[in-house]
């Protein structure tokens, strides 16, 4: 199993997009954390518009999550793409392992990403006017809402990257990995909720199950979606088994 | 190490792809894989590999090739020149493969120079030519010294140095006592380099035998006879119910004949002989006469 790691982690770090959509992020993550501290009033009525805690939840925000579900993508991308994936079949013929590999890699990719992103953000902190971050309240989440744990963001961050993957997986098409995931959370959900306001209600099973807005009720504590969580969490874990199927049952 | 593929079959929607086929790869020979094109030889060694879902098994030395760890160490394959992203270096392209047998940098840079690719090892691949692409294939499947090698036509885009150059490491390689299982298009290449054949046609077993019991298959394998006195031993061959046809002066062809049959009748009837050698059909001949009517893909008449 040492040995697929290896493999996984010189597959990830010897092309050039995976240190380049690394860099993108932590870019985003910086101007999007330094955004409302530069430009915004540091203050309305009186508290702090931002947290530590707030500014450290800025990387679970779509813009930074599709940088990391671009590298997401690529590790089953590439591999059929490029037909690599016959190498790698024929080096580790058992599948279940090379699944594993690849998963267990993308969690270290995505904690370390996540914790050079915090650091990034430290550093925007740190610039950050007098008095633009309060120790007062939970802060902002740039998603909208309260700011999220940090190990929210970091479980966010690879779930999302997880969703990438899958489906990834289950296409075999590198940019239908990385478009799905962002048009579902980024538009098509949105839509759905815009329908449901004007259905009266009659939409609202739906919109009730949408993994994206779920997951971003999860995030920022959304009082009135108590089980959240456990839908966001269905819907990776079936993308993420519906994938390893395909990638089990189909020829390399 | 001795392959033993065993009722190997795949269907591909309603294309019988492959069928129930078997066959064995020994060590120590090169076994060519031969048949037309879509006669099923890469679905047949993706089969193998087990890279395709299929009927049947192939064992390696008596087990399945996933008991066999380091993987790498058992088998090296090369199924694609082009199997490679095009913009991770050659080096780290095998360093990545290396990873599963723990090669070290120095065998890389060793496979490299070997396959004549180290000028260019930290370039990226996707400007290479389709024969520096096999080359990097075959680098990567000699780079942890396998028992077993495969290659689906390897030779393809090579200039006839480089042929020259893989035929000789081929025959090495086997001579150590591994297994080599090459496919190619190229017969008259294919007839200096295998030990073995195995041809298909539409998925279908034709041969599976040594490359001298497989030439002998043909119906043109004839002995060649040139004489003073040809016209007198026309008649005697004659005279023993032997066919034979004058092939310009002072020589005659005698099919399905072998020379030493054709040397004592001449010898016990006092006619000399001047020249007597056998004309066995090339491997190109034999192949096309076996398999004509398993073409998948008919080509039309020229005029």
């Amino acid at each position: 199993m040492i040995s697929n790691l290896i493999y996984e982690w010189r597959r990830l770090w010897s092309v050039r997009a995976s240190w380049i959509m690394t860099f993108v992020y932590l870019v985003i993550t910086g101007l999007l954390g330094a955004g409302p501290l530069f430009l915004g009033d540091p203050q309305s009525n009186g508290l702090n518009v931002q947290t530590w805690k707030g500014l450290y939840s800025t990387n679970a925000n779509f813009l930074c999550l599709v940088m990391l579900s671009v590298v997401a993508s690529q590790f089953f991308g590439h591999e059929y793409r490029y037909g690599t994936i016959r190498l790698t079949l024929t080096e580790f013929p058992r599948r279940e392992r090379v699944l594993l590999a690849k998963t267990l890699v993308l969690a270290a990719y995505v904690t370390i990403s996540t914790f050079l992103g915090w650091a990034v953000l430290g550093v925007v902190g740190f610039m950050a006017p007098e008095g633009s971050i309060g120790t007062e309240g939970p802060g902002l989440n740039i998603n909208g809402g309260e700011a999220s744990e940090l190990w929210q963001v970091l479980v966010f961050g690879f779930a999302y990257c997880i969703v990438a993957m899958s489906l990834t997986m289950i296409t075999r098409n590198l940019a239908l990995g990385i478009v799905l995931p962002l048009l579902v959370f980024a538009v098509i959900e949105n839509l759905i909720v815009l329908f449901s306001g004007l259905a009266n209600g009659k939409m609202d099973w739906i919109v009730d199950v949408l993994p994206f807005t779920n997951g971003t009720a999860w995030l920022t504590h959304l009082p009135d979606s108590p089980n959240a969580g456990l839908i966001f969490t269905a819907w990776v874990l079936a993308l993420y088994l519906i994938g390893s199927a395909m990638f089990f049952k189909r020829d390399a | 190490m001795r392959i033993e593929a065993r009722n190997l079959d795949k269907h591909f929607r309603n294309v019988h792809a492959v069928k129930e086929l078997s066959f064995t790869v020994e060590p120590g020979r090169v076994t060519g894989f031969l048949g037309p094109n879509g006669s099923g030889k890469s679905t047949t060694m993706r089969l193998m590999l087990g890279l395709d879902n299929g009927g049947g098994e192939t064992l390696f030395d008596g087990k399945k090739l996933s008991s066999h760890l380091p993987v790498t160490r058992t088998i090296g394959a090369h199924l694609d020149a082009k199997f490679f992203h095009p913009k991770r270096t050659a080096y780290s392209h095998l360093r990545m493969l290396g990873a599963e047998a723990g090669i070290s940098k120095a065998r890389v840079h060793e496979v490299l120079k070997l396959v004549g690719l180290e000028s260019v090892a930290k370039k990226r691949p996707g400007g290479f030519s389709l024969g520096m692409g096999q080359r990097l294939g075959l680098a990567g499947a000699i780079l942890a010294d396998p028992q077993v090698l495969m290659l689906d036509e390897p030779a393809n885009g090579l200039d006839p140095q480089s042929i020259q150059w893989l035929r000789d490491f081929l025959k090495h390689y086997a001579s150590t006592g591994k297994s080599v299982l090459v496919s190619s298009h190229l017969l008259s290449e294919m007839e200096l380099l295998a030990d073995d054949v195995v041809v298909i046609a539409r998925g279908n077993l034709i041969a599976a035998e040594s490359m001298p019991a497989f030439l002998s298959r043909a119906t043109g394998s004839a002995v060649v006879a040139r004489s003073p006195q040809s016209d007198k031993l026309s008649e005697v061959l004659s005279a023993q119910g032997i066919a034979s046809t004058s092939d310009g002066a002072r020589t005659i062809v005698i099919p399905g004949q072998t020379t030493d049959r054709i040397g004592e009748i001449a010898f016990t009837n006092g006619i000399a002989l001047s020249e007597l050698s056998p004309r066995t059909a090339s491997l190109e001949q034999v192949f096309l006469e076996l398999t004509e009517s398993g073409q998948e893909y008919r080509l039309g008449e020229t005029s």
